[in-house]
């Protein structure tokens, strides 16, 4: 490839999707409102003064999948609850054997996290956040260790996953999922 | 029409995309130019697959007029005019030997291009009877011969190029033993050109 085709790649071209419409916007936010809230009720209620946390920042960003992008292939249950679990367990991983390095450990996890849900079609981008934190977490995270597979990642996600299914289906224009696995 | 990468005109507007994804509703992490680029690779490929399978024994039509080679082309003249049609195969012992055209009658009568412009020509000129030389001729005088043929099972797309290189306007369908099937024509294959007939959507599996 010639540098002129090289750059050109880099102008783009294509144009932006259409804005989705008010009453989508309405709905995204309120599934997103009850998603986020039913994770921090719990996590304020139920583990503050414990040692567990329920929520991370990974969940923001599924947040904007799940309830905002729902007919994505990436916001399905498959790439849900397989993008985070197997990007929990990458990121402990590298959290526990490459911790010496924090640079490698940090972009050890991603990268593996990411060929790892491309591998198994569980694609969600929120799982390299999730494998992230798992690095970069502060003491209460690294306290952890294993558990954060569970607590926070597959509870906080199933409690997201459930209102994702009860609101989201309330949209007469909305379906989810499209496919479970 | 808007030209893409992926080759051939798309008869889409990028509007029509962007009012498409407007109607499904919900975010569609796509852009259009990549949903346009879908469209038309899943087009081609519908394409590809449809000419191949769609073969003339389902769009031919079966019960077809057919002279003899003996017969006057008198006769064959008031044959092709009763049945309504323009061409007709010529049959020996079951056999296709020939096919005869309107063209054929028209090449015959003065008019050696077969045009029938040309022969209209020559009569407002006031000449003789043009018809009168073919009173005395057979089939077998005036057919185009050998005749161009196809089996049931030649596909659509393979039909079509034939008739466009020969120039022809129908084909006998013709059996191994080489016996009459049926006959397919221009407007045949021309009444296939919705993508909703159920022959291309393969509903009538005949």
């Amino acid at each position: 490839m010639n540098l002129t085709g090289y750059l050109n790649k880099m102008r783009g071209g294509a144009s932006s999707p259409p804005r989705v419409s008010t009453r989508e916007v309405l709905w995204s936010w309120l599934g997103s409102f009850l998603g986020i809230a039913a994770v921090a009720l719990v996590n304020q209620h139920w583990l503050d003064g414990t040692d567990l946390v329920l929520i991370i920042g990974s969940f923001g960003a599924t947040a904007v999948l799940i309830y905002g992008a729902i007919r994505s292939p990436l916001a399905q249950p498959r790439n849900l609850l397989g993008g985070h679990l197997l990007s929990a367990v990458v990121g402990v991983a590298c959290s526990k054997m490459l911790g010496v390095e924090p640079w490698l450990a940090a972009s050890a996890a991603v990268s593996v996290a990411i060929a790892l849900m491309h591998l198994t079609k569980t694609l969600h981008p929120p799982g390299g956040a999730t494998a992230l934190i798992a690095v970069i977490g502060g003491p209460k995270i690294q306290a952890l260790g294993w558990l954060y597979i569970l607590v926070p990642v597959g509870v906080g996600v199933l409690i997201m996953l459930a209102v994702a299914l009860v609101v989201n289906n309330l949209a007469a224009q909305r379906r989810y999922p499209e496919f479970w696995y | 029409m808007k030209r893409d990468q992926y080759g051939e005109p798309l008869p889409l507007d990028e509007k029509d995309i962007v009012e498409a994804m407007r109607e499904l509703s919900g975010y569609l992490d796509v852009t259009p130019e990549d949903l346009s680029s879908l469209f038309r690779l899943a087009y081609n490929h519908a394409l590809d697959r449809l000419s191949g399978s769609v073969t003339v024994a389902k769009v031919m039509t079966s019960e077809v007029v057919c002279i003899r080679s003996d017969q006057t082309l008198l006769e064959v003249a008031e044959t092709m005019a009763s049945k309504g049609v323009s061409g007709v195969p010529v049959l020996d012992d079951g056999k296709v030997v020939g096919v005869i055209a309107e063209s054929d009658f028209l090449s015959n009568m003065g008019g050696k291009s077969g045009h029938f412009m040309e022969v209209l020509a020559s009569c407002l000129a006031s000449r003789p009877c043009l018809a009168a030389p073919l009173r005395v001729k057979t089939a077998a005088e005036v057919m185009s011969t050998p005749p161009v043929t196809m089996k049931p099972d030649t596909p659509l797309s393979q039909a079509t190029e034939t008739m466009r290189l020969k120039g022809i306007n129908r084909a006998p369908v013709v059996d191994d033993a080489g016996r009459l099937v049926g006959i397919v024509t221009r407007a045949d294959i021309m009444g296939l050109f919705k993508l909703s007939s159920p022959e291309l959507c393969g509903a009538d599996d005949r």
